[in-house]
């Protein structure tokens, strides 16, 4: 009975992509992803000052500004939106570690070009240069480096009332627990998952393949399910985690509860996830610009530090 | 079981409403009504199926009241689960358990396990990741209570670990000390150290913010400071780094204070140095200090008075009393009475003290002359390392037996020059250091000892072969039993009553965090961290 439970688990996870991916919606693995030391899709983290020089940095006009002279300069080798074109690579790849990290590198490219390739002086001129800089930036970094456009206040009040996302998602301690906490989502995601993960029913964060898990992290989060008991209860909610032998479910009243799963009846895994992804239909565009003008502005700060902490002085 | 494979397959309520909201139609209405899971009557009077303290209960005997796994059955006890924590170091915290759902904590870090088979529930991790020893989280309603590297009280969500709240330490270039704090009464209270010297504060537990600070070191106008010659009061020291104790009933909390600065040489602080080496007790409303009583006063051997302080109500001498046990660093086993601070009784713990004759009528140490640390380096017993020191010691109010984690040994102690002056010479901010005394009787021994709670005699002790330093601390039960890790990695049950092994268990691991037990579905589980694993055990 067992043995053909594990079976029926396995395949579920390999003939439904969707299912598998539902733990990284959005956020879903927002405490594990500030890491940021794990493949899972994240970009290499980038050097203190990367941004150094840079007048245009964080700058969310210059970006777009930025965005329109590379589409016009760079998209012949590079693809557009930096996608990767005939001949060069693409500019903002997952979890690619590029050799040109800083801005200072990023812009030095653009003015000098890459002696030894084909990459030739673009011909910029040095303010525009620092604008594509700050464009690039974005497809690497995550959503917080450049910010969209739009009005926050109005984008926040989308947050807590039109768009429902509060009900399940928390920023800054308030509002719902069955979702991610999304208070330093524009420091762990980039725009273009934020993006999907309002607009696309299919979305899945891009790993960079060769990643070996190292540690033994749920990979089913947020996965809808209702679990019915031996005694006929129903408990719907989502999976913290599960293995085999049990299954830690935070219930829509937000309570937790841990099941033996040989005790319970009944295991349904709602297929849909519990995140609406047609935010594109039930906002306007503008609604939908200010939403990720306020979602794009959710970063926390690294804490400072005072001294090393180890073993109390005195032991 | 049957598992539904979900190609489709929908009833009529769920294809007319779409889940997500019916879930957030839910959520919406109990996010505000979200029951509280723990109480303050469950902090006062802890179900012996969960673990809610750092010490298990206010009065921090670490006793608990199961008694499922005792002296009849421990033999079969056998191992339930292992979790390990990647890319961390070694445990010194203790686990908190709520309801079946385990907290265990390094720095800046908390994960959130199943208590019945050690599966991740949540995780939280604070930047920057760090390594470090840490002493674990508390619990109240529905919130984990951590103290975090940059000096922050944070309030996580019990149930999936989000980030409620925040709260910086009050002061200026502040260190936690990665004691487990304590709650109590809507107040979360931590220790820590800053350059001023240490400090207690309290933050309310439901918005974090700050209520009371009481400083360790006194300024200048302050009483206590004329136990500073000169302006020596500026060195600091006192660092507070381990978890006090409560008691309701008096309002008090009792805490232990570090050691003063600088360490090893005395002569740049003439005086008693007050409240460094202390046991406080304070209003836990005000945090006004109630009183204070020194176990050594002007300490050059850097034996902090943080070990904790155990609250017992006993008869002694003929009358009932309200006693605050602890046995001290410095080699003593102290009864005061907690309603007022007074001296009642000490006695010594280790077959080796030799930096002092006795304790007075008041229960200042009577000092040998010539046993501060010196250049060419002094031999003293117990050494700096102590004849105790964090490892939590527990009562059994069956056996009336104190129990703790001896060191035995002694060692040498020295200090940087003659005329040592404070900052004359970088990175010799402690006046220098001890080492393990080389004469082969007075090598570092660790032991299980059981005293007498009001003659500190001891009862029985049991040596923990090839354990050295430090080491972990132990759980006392009502089955009979003493469950105590050894720093070698064995896990040990003794008979409380004789000292006796029943059980043991070689974890592979370093073990310098003490073991707690707790209850899920009707199971006793006893849980010990083992470098960066925790174990769980149980009966077949």
């Amino acid at each position: 009975m067992k043995l053909t439970a594990n079976r029926v688990i396995r395949s579920r996870r390999a003939s439904l992509p969707i299912l598998a991916v539902m733990g990284v919606l959005l956020a879903g693995v927002p405490a594990y992803a500030q890491r940021g030391n794990q493949g899972g899709g994240q970009p290499p983290p980038l050097p203190a000052g990367a941004a150094a020089g840079n007048p245009f940095a964080r700058n969310p006009q210059a970006v777009v500004e930025g965005q329109e002279i590379y589409n016009r300069s760079c998209t012949a080798c590079h693809g557009k939106d930096g996608s990767a074109g005939d001949r060069a690579l693409a500019l903002g790849a997952p979890a690619r570690r590029y050799a040109r990290r800083t801005d200072a590198d990023i812009h030095d490219a653009i003015m000098k070009g890459i002696p030894g390739s084909q990459m030739p002086p673009s011909g910029l001129n040095d303010t525009d240069a620092w604008k594509v800089t700050s464009y690039i930036r974005g497809l690497r970094g995550t959503a917080g480096d450049a910010p969209a456009p739009g009005d926050v206040a109005h984008g926040e009040q989308i947050f807590l009332g039109k768009g429902q996302c509060i009900n399940c998602h928390m920023i800054k301690g308030k509002g719902g627990l069955s979702g991610p906490d999304l208070s330093d989502i524009a420091g762990i995601r980039k725009m273009a998952s934020l993006v999907a993960a309002l607009t696309k029913v299919q979305h899945k964060i891009a790993t960079d393949g060769g990643t070996h898990d190292a540690e033994l992290l749920p990979l089913a989060t947020y996965q809808p399910v209702r679990i019915t008991t031996a005694d006929g209860k129903t408990i719907t909610g989502v999976l913290k985690n599960e293995d085999s032998f049990s299954l830690q479910v935070l219930s829509s009243d937000n309570a937790l509860h841990l099941f033996d799963r040989a005790a319970l009846k009944e295991v349904f895994y709602i297929p849909k996830s519990i995140m609406p992804t047609d935010f594109d239909k039930q906002l306007t565009p503008a609604e939908f610009q200010d939403l990720m003008a306020f979602l794009t502005r959710q970063v926390i700060a690294a804490p400072q530090v005072a001294g090393r902490p180890g073993r109390p002085a005195g032991e | 079981m049957r598992i539904i494979e979900d190609r489709g397959l929908r009833t009529g309520r769920e294809a007319a409403l779409a889940p997500w909201r019916v879930l957030a139609a839910a959520a919406l209405l109990l996010v505000s009504t979200g029951a509280a899971q723990v109480t303050d009557q469950d902090l006062r009077k802890p179900d012996p199926q969960n673990w809610l303290h750092y010490s298990g209960s206010y009065d921090a005997q670490r006793h608990s009241l199961l008694k499922q796994v005792n002296t009849t059955n421990v033999a079969n006890l056998q191992a339930k689960w292992l979790y390990h924590m990647t890319g961390a170091i070694d445990f010194e915290a203790v686990p908190i358990v709520v309801n079946g759902v385990m907290y265990i904590s390094q720095w800046n870090r908390v994960e959130a396990l199943d208590g019945r088979n050690g599966r991740l529930i949540w995780q939280y991790q604070r930047q920057p990741a760090t390594r470090g020893w840490h002493r674990g989280v508390a619990v109240f309603q529905n919130k984990v209570y951590v103290a975090t590297a940059d000096a922050s009280l944070v309030a996580l969500d019990t149930r999936n670990g989000n980030l409620l709240w925040e709260s910086k330490a009050v002061g200026e270039g502040l260190r936690m000390q990665g004691a487990a704090p304590l709650v109590a009464k809507g107040k979360v209270i931590v220790g820590g150290s800053g350059r001023g010297g240490g400090w207690i504060q309290a933050f309310d537990a439901e918005t974090g913010q700050h209520a009371w600070t009481w400083n360790v070191i006194p300024k200048p106008g302050e009483k206590g400071v004329e136990t500073w010659e000169g302006d020596s009061w500026k060195l600091g020291g006192g660092p507070v780094w381990l978890t006090g104790s409560f008691d309701p009933e008096l309002n008090m909390i009792f805490w232990g204070t570090g050691q003063p600065a600088v360490d090893f040489v005395g002569d740049v602080r003439k005086g008693d140095n007050l409240y460094t080496d202390c046991i406080v007790a304070l209003d836990i409303d005000t945090g006004k200090m109630k009183w204070y009583f020194q176990n050594t006063p002007h300490d050059t051997h850097d034996w902090d008075s943080t070990e904790i302080p155990i609250l017992v109500d006993a008869e002694f001498k003929g009358q009932k009393r309200k006693l605050l046990v602890q046995a001290n660093r410095n080699g003593y086993y102290y009864l005061i009475d907690r309603t007022n601070g007074k001296f009642l009784q000490g006695t010594p713990f280790v077959s080796k003290l030799t930096w002092s004759t006795g304790l007075a009528e008041d229960g200042r140490p009577m000092v040998v002359p010539g046993s501060e640390p010196t250049v060419q380096g002094n031999t003293v017993c117990p050494s700096t390392a102590g004849a105790t020191n964090w490892p939590s010691p527990a009562y059994n109010p069956d056996t009336r037996y104190f129990y703790l984690i001896v060191q035995e040994g002694c060692g040498v102690t020295y200090r940087a020059t003659e005329n040592f002056k404070v900052g004359a010479a970088p990175g010799l901010n402690s006046g220098t250091g001890y080492m393990e005394s080389p004469a082969d009787q007075e090598n570092w021994q660790l032991h299980v000892r059981a005293l007498d709670l009001t003659t500190g005699k001891t009862a029985w002790s049991y040596m923990q072969v090839g354990s050295k330093h430090y080491g972990p601390g132990v759980v006392s039960t009502a089955g009979g039993l003493l469950f105590a890790g050894e720093q070698q990695g064995q896990f040990t049950a003794l008979d409380a009553k004789s000292g006796k092994v029943l059980w043991h268990f070689n974890t592979g691991g370093l073990i310098t965090a003490g073991p707690m037990t707790y209850m899920i579905d009707g199971k006793q589980y006893i849980a010990i961290g083992s470098y960066s694993n925790v174990m769980a055990f149980g009966l077949p």
